[in-house]
């Protein structure tokens, strides 16, 4: 144990050597370390800090006098002092340099201010400010000693670790309880098509909690409007729905956009199915009966389903021409076209517009048969083929029989000649 | 003598049998060359063009279309020629002139299209307005999507 | 009035058709060889009639050539035939020029007083070796491409003259379009025009010479010989053999056709297993065996002399077979005909199971 304060000691001075001569809050709270619980250490991390990299220290945040070697005059003394930050200061104090343009522009120069102020729009803010401590304030997401920047992938609110993060509070049944809201998102989400996209994928577009729900102002979307805030990726999608008479039926029956069909944080990737009536179509949720949103779906799953088939069917005869040696490489631009004009129809899908989908789809249909058609006429090439070398082979063999039997008859003359002359000799 | 005639009888059968080897062997090998003839022949013909339906052609960025300039990009087989006017307004029209398949241009100074050929003019809308063209340009949509101008056949979303 | 007497009253076409109806060719037991040139004859007429159809639609360029070729195979009427036909006839010319050559080789026909014809057979065969090499480059496909490197490569292993003649190829240090072009003027002009000079010296030759027969049989006596006249007797049997061979092309063209391949591009990095053409696959797999220094010479350009002298040697025959010329039978020369066949065609299989 002895052995181990020295060294530790030892290595701590010598990495702090530096920053100790300008620093004497370091020279006592170094050794205090050693007592603290693991995540309340301060000197953990505290040299890939942020704050510490671009000239701050201690006493820019805590106040007091870092000159000094006294504890008085270092702390109690010292009018500036603040101690230990309570959650509830938190926010000011960190804005007090964030949120001021002219200071943090020297840092960087596109820098945004607004955190504090959405803050306080936020959830956690206004329980904050209702005094409930339980919630997240700035240290909670970013860190305490060892801040990071957020674009490093280290950091805590770096996207692939941003969900590990709000989850932390937000799977705990037992934490959450007092709030009274599902403790189900992470869950839900982590297999969800975003979650996997991201986590597993490592799709940095894919989006995290705060892309939807905003990060420093995180609250839940308005559930109505919704759409927006999914269109903000899934633009054309939203464009579309927000035109189709379904948009104000929602609106007005307070159904959320998106979320109704597709879910929230549980959402994943859809399929055709989505539309077929008869193996649970999202439709159904409210047209039970069927009628006209029935014969609407079933169009659009006709459509669908039968330009998936008519592509498949592109796709495998082209398969077989290429592999009987027939030169069909060009139809393969076809054959994407009409893949192009399928996904087109399934974004179109969300006019709920009969005709808009028949375009996209018709579109598909020509393509695809285009393709069909000139699969099929390399294949009925490749027998064509077949047939006239058999014919023409046919004509060759009784040329060359009856070309035998004229030298047989050549022959049988110049013998007689040979003959009748050698007879005439005599 | 006496020898030959009695050798006429023989001969008269050969003769017969090798007429026939000859037809045979004639009418063969005219077949036998009309097989091949025909397929020189028809290689000779060139091919029709098959048509491979395009719908939307991605012409380039905004950047690369400053007021007042042009391009002609290919949609599918035929050439398309995408202009931006000086009003930063765009218009995308068949290339083809209509009066004997000449590819026309842009003139930047009267916001007319040209065709060198026999001195046919079009309006930015493609519509017919001096010298032989009979018809009107085919005009296609213009899409702006983000940054990039697509040009495609119809409005399709 | 015929025809045939209006040209006559005007030239003296008679005296041409007494002269070659007096053409006559020997039987006996190895008369079956003497088809062998006559149909390397017709498969060269072959290549130059569908040479001159695909020329109608080839398009020679980096950017263009591979695409016309796809396009005379897909979408041109019967282009495929007339492609996959000169592909394989050209195959089957250069087969057919070398065992007309062994043949000739083995019974001895380029003795005295045949030695022109042998020469000029010998300059032949290189032709068509030249014109196989130039030809294979012309679709711009990637095998054709890194066999055009490879081959041009070794002829810039020659001493002194090397990196001249490599740049002469190649107009330029790489192979590129430039070389294209280059390779098809001299595959559709300048080849054919020689080619056509020297085949009409050659045919001069054996229609004034006559045909050789094996040095034994000349001591028997002329009214002994068995003969047959050319027209129409043998004539008629080598349309019947031509025949065959057409048809024989029309199956190889159907069931096995040649690829089109991927477009060359001079930046990827050769396809594992490139190998040269067959005809040339002995020479290929004999250089690889070459240890890369023999004595004080570099190993290439020791296979590359090798080669050259043992062409030279070949080409030389005529000259140093002694026995021959005076119409004996040389156990040594058959010797080296049946070492040489078997090395070729073993250094060609070699290539091949590799």
């Amino acid at each position: 144990m002895k052995v181990k304060i020295i060294l530790s000691l030892f290595f701590t001075t010598v990495l702090f050597a530096d920053i100790s001569d300008e620093n004497t809050c370091f020279d006592c709270h170094q050794l205090m370390d050693e007592d603290l619980e693991q995540n309340e250490k301060v000197f953990e991390n505290i040299l890939e800090d942020i704050h510490l990299q671009v000239g701050l220290s201690c006493t820019d945040c805590h106040g007091g006098n870092s000159k000094t070697d006294d504890e008085d005059e270092a702390m109690w003394d010292d009018p500036t002092f603040r101690g230990k930050i309570s959650k509830i200061d938190q926010p000011e104090i960190c804005g007090s340099c964030h949120s001021d343009p002219q200071y943090m522009r020297q840092f960087i120069s596109s820098v945004k201010t607004d955190q504090v102020s959405q803050y306080w729009t936020s959830q956690h803010g206004k329980d904050l400010k209702k005094g409930v401590e339980k919630v997240a304030a700035c240290t909670d997401c970013h860190g305490l000693h060892g801040i990071i920047k957020a674009n490093d992938p280290r950091s805590k609110v770096y996207p692939l670790n941003l969900p590990t993060t709000c989850s932390s509070c937000h799977s705990d049944l037992e934490y959450m309880e007092s709030f009274g809201i599902p403790t189900d998102q992470y869950y839900l989400y982590r297999s969800s098509i975003h979650g996997t996209s991201l986590l597993d994928e490592q799709h940095l577009s894919a989006p995290a909690c705060n892309d939807c729900h905003g990060n420093h102002g995180a609250l839940p979307p308005d559930v109505v409007h919704i759409g927006d805030i999914c269109g903000s990726c899934h633009v054309n999608n939203n464009a579309l729905f927000q035109k189709s008479h379904l948009n104000e039926i929602f609106l007005t029956r307070g159904i959320g956009q998106c979320e109704a069909c597709h879910g929230n944080h549980g959402v994943k990737s859809p399929t055709d199915e989505y539309l077929n009536w008869e193996h649970g179509a999202v439709c159904v949720q409210c047209h039970q009966t069927g009628g006209l949103p029935k014969d609407l779906a079933d169009y659009f799953y006709h459509s669908i389903d039968s330009l998936k088939g008519r592509i498949k069917l592109a796709q495998d005869l082209l398969h077989e021409a290429e592999q009987k040696g027939m030169e069909v490489s060009d139809l393969y631009f076809s054959v994407e076209e009409s893949q192009k004009m399928l996904i087109q129809s399934r974004t179109n899908i969300h006019s709920f517009n009969k005709e808009f989908i028949s375009k996209t789809a018709e579109a598909g249909f020509k393509s695809a048969d285009q393709a069909i058609e000139g699969a099929s006429a390399a294949l009925f090439e490749f027998n064509d083929r077949r047939k006239w070398l058999f014919l023409s082979s046919l004509i060759i063999t009784i040329l060359a029989t009856t070309v035998y039997f004229k030298i047989r008859d050549l022959d049988r003359r110049d013998l007689r000649k040979n003959k009748t002359k050698g007879e005439e000799d005599d | 003598m006496n020898k030959n005639k009695e050798k006429i009888p023989i001969l008269e059968n050969k003769t017969s049998r090798r007429n026939f080897i000859d037809f045979i062997l004639g009418t063969a090998l005219i077949t036998w060359i009309a097989t091949l003839v025909y397929p020189v022949l028809k290689f000779l013909v060139p091919p029709e063009d098959t048509i491979i339906y395009v719908n939307s052609v991605e012409a380039g960025t905004m950047t690369e279309f400053p007021p007042g300039s042009s391009k002609i990009i290919r949609f599918g087989r035929k050439p398309v020629i995408v202009i931006r006017k000086i009003n930063g307004n765009f218009s995308a029209l068949g290339a083809t002139c209509t009066h004997l398949d000449c590819t026309v241009q842009f003139k930047t100074d009267t916001e007319q299209i040209w065709c060198a050929c026999h001195n046919g003019l079009f309006d930015t809308k493609g519509k017919n307005i001096s010298g032989p063209p009979p018809k009107p340009l085919p005009s296609y949509h213009v899409n702006l999507k983000d940054d990039k101008v697509i040009i495609s056949l119809e409005d399709m979303v | 009035m015929s025809l045939w007497n209006w040209i006559n009253e005007r030239v003296d076409i008679k005296s041409a058709k007494n002269f070659a109806f007096k053409k006559k060719v020997p039987v006996f037991y190895g008369s079956i060889w003497y088809y062998l040139g006559g149909v390397s004859l017709f498969l060269f007429i072959i290549q130059v009639m569908t040479g001159i159809l695909l020329i109608l639609y080839y398009q020679p360029g980096s950017a263009t050539a591979f695409e016309s070729v796809k396009f005379i195979v897909s979408k041109v009427s019967y282009g495929w035939l007339i492609r996959e036909v000169h592909a394989w006839s050209a195959n089957l010319f250069v087969l057919f020029a070398f065992l007309h050559m062994f043949t000739v080789f083995f019974s001895k026909a380029y003795r005295k007083p045949r030695e022109m014809t042998w020469y000029s057979g010998m300059i032949l065969l290189v032709l068509a070796l030249a014109f196989g090499f130039s030809g294979y480059l012309l679709p711009w496909n990637e095998l054709a491409f890194f066999a055009t490197k490879v081959g041009s490569d070794i002829a810039g292993a020659f001493p002194v003259v090397g990196d001249f003649l490599l740049r002469l190829l190649r107009a330029g240090d790489e192979v590129t379009g430039a070389t294209l072009t280059r390779f098809y003027g001299i595959h559709i002009a300048l080849l054919p025009a020689i080619f056509t000079m020297i085949l009409g010296l050659h045919l001069a030759l054996v229609q004034i010479q006559g045909m050789s027969i094996p040095p034994e049989l000349e001591r028997i006596p002329e009214k002994h010989r068995r003969y047959m006249p050319f027209f129409p007797d043998f004539a008629i049997r080598d349309a019947l053999l031509w025949l065959i061979v057409l048809n024989i092309i029309a199956l190889l063209a159907v069931f096995f056709p040649w690829e089109l391949g991927t477009k060359a591009d001079p930046l990827a990095s050769a396809p594992a297993g490139i190998k040269p053409e067959w005809y040339f696959m002995f020479m290929f797999e004999t250089l690889k065996l070459i240890p890369s220094h023999v004595m004080f010479i570099e190993g290439e350009l020791f296979g590359v002399l090798l080669f050259t002298f043992g062409a030279i040697f070949w080409f030389l025959v005529p000259l140093l077979d002694r026995k021959a010329h005076r119409g004996e039978r040389s156990r040594f020369w058959k010797v080296v005909g049946v070492v040489l066949i078997l090395y070729m065609i073993m250094m060609t299989l070699w290539g091949y199971i590799q």
